[in-house]
């Protein structure tokens, strides 16, 4: 399509204001991680002039890199929330695995193998999404304090799990009906069972769509709260909960929760990043009608 | 040389020399007389007249007598792990981060503290306390809830008549100041634990702009009024006369409503039960925080005490009747635009004050607002010995010391800490100041005010109230009356259950 001069650039401008409203919080996030109170807080708001410093990271890691005005002692502030982002890194990938693992299996079976009430099964595998989680977060408290798995990887890697297979299980379901049952077929004539089909063939085909889901169940892990804060204490915690520690009875530490949040965003971006390829083919898979 | 004298001469010693009235080497010799290490003399005071903290890290070290004996009565209860939910106050923070340590090492106890919001700590008490199931020995009860957990927790006194081998020495409950123990920690005939916070509002003010123009820190509420104007009026809108903490629906909303109603005679509740916070002195409060409202900045109704504090901390206010707890924050110079600028006195006097016995459920009427909460032992803790044992360390004279200095100047709970030398030597401008504190016993003692206690306080003060407030702030009543009448039939809604 022929576009003159003066659409060229109004269309490179309108692209550039997007992408700049979607850009400009999470760069006003970061900016807050690497300033003072002062900065912060000043009237009229400093966009780019401020002094930058290190300080809310030293809080929140337990370094000292010499910039604040106390030693900062590893472990021994309120603020120090390292080992959070840890706990929060462990949970996200195990109740991914776990969630993915099920799903994949769940899936194909949903997607290749007829048997009586299939549709409604799968609507109702989509009905427990339906449920309010603040309805289920206190009866599995109690579950869970009677099977001791309060405070526990374990137990927080298996409520997410649960949480995300769902979603999981219906997506990828799509992404298996969008493979061709032929090429199934015709494997089996050739003698191959079920689960070489599953994962010689059918497998490597939807990688992309659990690149995908993978994905999603990754963030939805590592933002989840409610899981978290009913079924912890003070054993582990993840970033969402932690952050809250900040507003204290006194204020809210705006620059420690930039700094936790700003390191926060990095993990999952790297996740992102890694499945990227298979990712865009994934969420583009089915878009396209044979 | 006794251990309190040795802790006399160094804070002596330190302010002194934090004042530069001595120099560092003569600071040193006197230091290293009390037998102070190296480690002790750089601890950071070089350069910096104003802030920084003053003390000298080994004197803010607990009491070895007490170390030791929490060691021996402690010793059938090593190896247990101890857990308290709490808000992120200075004294939680400072017990957290730089204290239980020390009574981790002396007792073997471990001492694991989750600090969070008030409200996520008041969804896991209630969760405790539905289940009994003891996940927390410890509690952490706000003032407004005190009612409601009262029966939850075990009275300190029984604990002491019931176990004298675990009384600690010299703990003193006399100690805490009785104002506090009436309005924290009494629900009926019962101690709902020991007070272990007090934030109360108390007058802060910009000496600076007040000096500008004449004006003495607000006697009256007239005179806070009419200050207040003439600050906006000169300086707005760069600097307003006042602040306020009106988010609606918050319970910061319904503390500054209390501040004005008990300051204009009014009462939340009458003698007998029912809300009058709609009567003719409610509405004469409503009217002069209407006109108060005026000289406040813009984004008033949609700030907290965070928000509040902020507008002071950057130098948007010149003044408020807040929290003193904010002062310390104030001082320091890394943080606000304000350090040294403030200066702090009692709140102004009420224009008439009903007496307890014509409100109901215990209130107290003050301008001074008192929020404040209680560290209690919890009924269905699996070691409540243990947590016994940790609650009156943390809740001591000697620890009420180090969390005030340590944990940024706040308001202890103890009468003989505010005496402490520790304590007065840091009363000079600089971060974690207690040269407000003077002000705080002063308010606490004459100027107080306190919420009712009964059990639906929790739900009243943080929902319905506030609700009602900011609706009316908002524009939603034709008039205060109309709002106040709204206000009042709710209340006797949520009473009647």
């Amino acid at each position: 399509m022929f576009q003159t001069r003066s659409q060229r650039l109004l269309r490179t401008i309108a692209g550039w204001l997007v992408v700049g409203a979607f850009f400009f919080p999470i760069y006003f996030w970061a900016s807050v991680a690497f300033r003072s109170s002062k900065d912060i807080f000043n009237w009229p708001p400093k966009i780019f002039a401020f002094t930058p410093n290190l300080r809310n990271f030293e809080e929140v890691f337990g370094i000292s890199l010499g910039t604040a005005p106390q030693t900062i002692s590893p472990g021994g502030g309120n603020f120090y929330m390292a080992p959070r982002l840890l706990d929060s890194i462990i949970i996200a990938t195990f109740s991914t695995i776990l969630a993915i693992s099920v799903a994949t299996i769940a899936a194909y079976c949903l997607s290749r193998m007829p048997f009586r009430g299939r549709h409604h099964f799968v609507n109702w595998v989509l009905s427990t999404r339906m449920m309010p989680p603040v309805a289920v977060a206190i009866p599995m408290f109690f579950i869970f304090k009677q099977f001791t798995l309060l405070d526990t990887y374990t137990g927080v890697i298996l409520i997410h799990g649960l949480m995300n297979l769902p979603l999981a299980v219906l997506l990828m379901k799509s992404f298996f009906d969008d493979i061709p049952s032929e090429i199934d077929e015709s494997a089996l004539i050739d003698g191959a069972s079920r689960w070489t089909i599953f994962r010689r063939i059918v497998l490597p085909m939807a990688k992309g769509g659990i690149a995908a889901s993978a994905v999603l169940c990754f963030i939805f892990s590592w933002t989840e709260f409610l899981f978290v804060l009913t079924l912890t204490q003070t054993g582990l915690k993840t970033v969402p909960v932690v952050s809250s520690t900040f507003v204290t009875s006194i204020g809210t530490a705006w620059g420690n929760m930039a700094a936790l949040g700003f390191a926060a965003i990095i993990p999952a971006f790297l996740v992102v990043l890694l499945v990227q390829r298979h990712l865009v083919r994934g969420l583009t898979m089915g878009s396209l009608k044979q | 040389m006794k251990d309190q004298d040795r802790k006399s001469y160094l804070a002596s010693v330190t302010d002194r020399y934090v004042k530069g009235q001595i120099s560092r080497r003569d600071f040193m010799a006197s230091a290293t007389k009390l037998g102070l290490g190296a480690g002790a003399l750089g601890m950071g005071l070089t350069g910096r007249p104003m802030g920084g903290r003053a003390m000298a890290q080994e004197a803010l070290t607990p009491n070895p007598e007490i170390l030791a004996w929490l060691k021996d009565a402690a010793a059938p209860f090593k190896g247990t792990v101890l857990k308290l939910a709490t808000e992120a106050t200075p004294p939680s923070n400072a017990l957290n981060s730089q204290l239980k340590k020390y009574f981790e090492e002396a007792t073997g106890i471990t001492v694991e503290i989750e600090i969070l919001p008030l409200e996520q700590v008041l969804q896991k008490l209630t969760l405790d306390v539905a289940s009994n199931l003891g996940t927390y020995d410890l509690y952490y009860i706000d003032q407004s809830w005190a009612a409601s957990f009262s029966r939850d927790v075990f009275d300190p006194r029984e604990q002491t008549a019931d176990k004298p081998d675990l009384a600690m020495p010299n703990w003193n409950i006399d100690d805490f100041l009785p104002a506090l123990v009436d309005g924290i920690s009494r629900y009926e005939d019962r101690l709902v634990g020991v007070p272990y916070d007090i934030p109360v509002f108390i007058m802060i003010y910009r000496k600076d702009i007040y000096d500008k123009f004449n004006l003495t820190a607000p006697l009256t509420m007239n005179q806070l009024l009419e200050n207040s104007k003439i600050i906006t009026a000169e300086m707005g809108p760069e600097v307003y006369g006042t602040t306020g903490q009106m988010k609606s629906g918050h319970y910061s909303l319904e503390c500054d409503w209390t501040a004005w109603l008990w300051g204009h005679g009014g009462s939340i509740f009458g003698a007998d039960g029912q809300f009058t916070g709609n009567d003719a002195q409610g509405l004469e409060a409503m009217a002069y925080w209407d006109q108060l409202k005026a000289t406040m900045p813009p984004g008033v109704d949609g700030w907290t005490w965070d928000g509040q504090g902020q507008s002071v901390a950057q130098g948007v206010a010149a003044s408020m009747l807040s929290w003193g707890e904010f002062f310390p924050y104030f001082d320091d110079a890394n943080e606000t635009k304000v350090s040294g600028l403030c200066e702090v006195a009692v709140p102004p006097a009420a224009n008439s004050l009903r007496t307890v016995g014509e409100t109901g459920f215990g209130e107290i009427p003050g301008v001074g607002h008192q929020g404040g909460s209680s560290l209690a032992v919890s009924r269905y803790s699996k070691s409540p010995d243990a947590a016994w044992l940790f609650m009156q360390w943390a809740t001591s004279a000697d620890t009420q010391a180090l969390i005030t200095t340590l944990g940024g100047g706040t308001g202890p709970t103890r009468a003989s800490v505010y005496d402490d030398p520790r304590v007065k030597a840091n009363a000079r401008v600089g971060a974690g100041t207690t040269r407000h504190l003077d002000v705080v016993r002063e308010t606490i003692a004459n100027h107080m005010g306190s919420e009712p206690d009964l059990p639906e306080w929790a739900q009243l003060s943080s929902d319905t109230i506030p609700v009602g407030l900011g609706k009316y702030f908002a524009g939603d009543y034709g008039s205060a009356k109309e709002a106040l009448d709204d206000i009042a039939a709710q209340v006797g809604e949520v009473m009647k259950g």
